[in-house]
């Protein structure tokens, strides 16, 4: 009799514990997940209007003749089409590298809560991509965008990847 | 088998502690599952809102660029009507200026300020001077505002070399709303 009553509460005890310890782990993944939530958007409005000021950002190279000078949005295509700057003695491509690394570098320095940015320049359907970097380590809400430009009969694509930390009093700053 | 004697020296008070073990276990199993449906909805209610804040950030912010993007294609900066986010530089030289006081009750707003933000630069110097980076364009000296900021393009008409054409340039607006009180 008594050690049925035992047994009885042993396993009355291991249920008790077991229903515990689900409980627990319940609320371990509920805090885990509800304090570490990181949103990705693909198309940010914000990257958008970042992409959109570079594109029309003057540059210092001249394909054809000294003062016309490409834009970035020209510079692009030049680069994809093996172009020189003709006022600099350096290709397309190589002062594109420097020249956006810098004004990227500048706009993001602006920026107190970005930890992260990344600009890809590749041939749509093609790898490796013409131009890649990034700076920083990604932590915090994701947000992208990309531009489409026709070049000869390409489509390239110039995707910008940038991460913020999460801010509650700046989630409305731009 | 249990007899008469043990039956009853033990046999009410064990059957009256096993009720109550019962009640017990039944009261904790009903707490423990309430409490473990609430942890579930409360994860499920969790990802709902988190969804529902994202895309109201997500839209608040497309908002302010749609309410900056009037500021910067209004006419007295705008520098191409056809470009939106485009200001013209030359306008802001004149707006920055004496001539700008006469449009402190124009703007809707409590302040304008524009940054140039490439070349980078480490101190702020006000325009129009060399190598200058930000013009205040507004400011109505109002406290309890709050500034948001967007890319936009500053361009101006530059000659060189018997070629007129346009020189575009990184820049940032600022403009200062009104906080109103709840």
């Amino acid at each position: 009799m008594m050690n049925n009553i035992k047994k009885e509460g042993q396993q009355e005890i291991v249920g008790f514990v077991l229903i515990v310890v689900l409980v627990v782990v319940g609320l371990m993944v509920f805090l885990v997940i509800s304090l570490k939530s990181p949103s990705e958007n693909e198309r940010s409005s914000e990257v958008s209007n970042i992409l959109d000021a570079i594109m029309k950002h003057t540059t210092e190279c001249a394909i054809v003749y000294d003062p016309d000078y490409d834009n970035f949005e020209d510079l692009f295509k030049s680069c994809h089409q093996k172009n020189d700057c003709s006022n600099l003695d350096k290709s397309a491509c190589k002062y594109l590298n420097e020249s956006l690394r810098d004004v990227v570098k500048a706009m993001m320095g602006s920026e107190a809560t970005v930890n992260y940015y990344q600009i890809d320049f590749f041939v749509k359907g093609e790898t490796p991509g013409i131009l890649t970097f990034s700076e920083g380590n990604c932590t915090g809400n994701v947000n992208m965008a990309q531009r489409n430009i026709i070049s000869d009969s390409d489509s390239l694509v110039i995707r910008m990847k940038v991460c913020k930390t999460i801010s509650r009093g700046q989630e409305t700053d731009l | 088998m249990v007899n008469k004697k043990e039956k009853r020296k033990y046999g009410v008070s064990l059957s009256e502690n096993m009720g109550q073990m019962k009640i017990q276990q039944m009261a904790f199993m009903i707490v423990a599952v309430f409490f473990f449906f609430v942890l579930v909805g409360l994860f499920f209610l969790g990802i709902w809102l988190n969804d529902i804040k994202g895309s109201a950030s997500q839209l608040q912010k497309e908002q302010t660029i749609s309410s900056l993007g009037v500021i910067a294609d209004m006419p007295e900066l705008n520098y191409d009507s056809s470009e939106s986010m485009t200001i013209d530089e030359d306008k802001l030289i004149v707006m920055s200026g004496t001539l700008g006081k006469d449009y402190d009750l124009f703007w809707p707003v409590a302040s304008i300020e524009v940054y140039k933000i490439y070349p980078s630069f480490t101190s702020i110097k006000e325009c129009p001077s060399v190598d200058c980076n930000y013009y205040m364009i507004y400011d109505n000296k109002q406290n309890n505002t709050k500034a948001y900021s967007s890319y936009v393009s500053i361009c101006k008409k530059v000659s060189e070399r018997g070629s007129v054409y346009d020189r575009c340039e990184v820049g940032k607006l600022v403009v200062g709303m009104k906080i109103h009180d709840e």
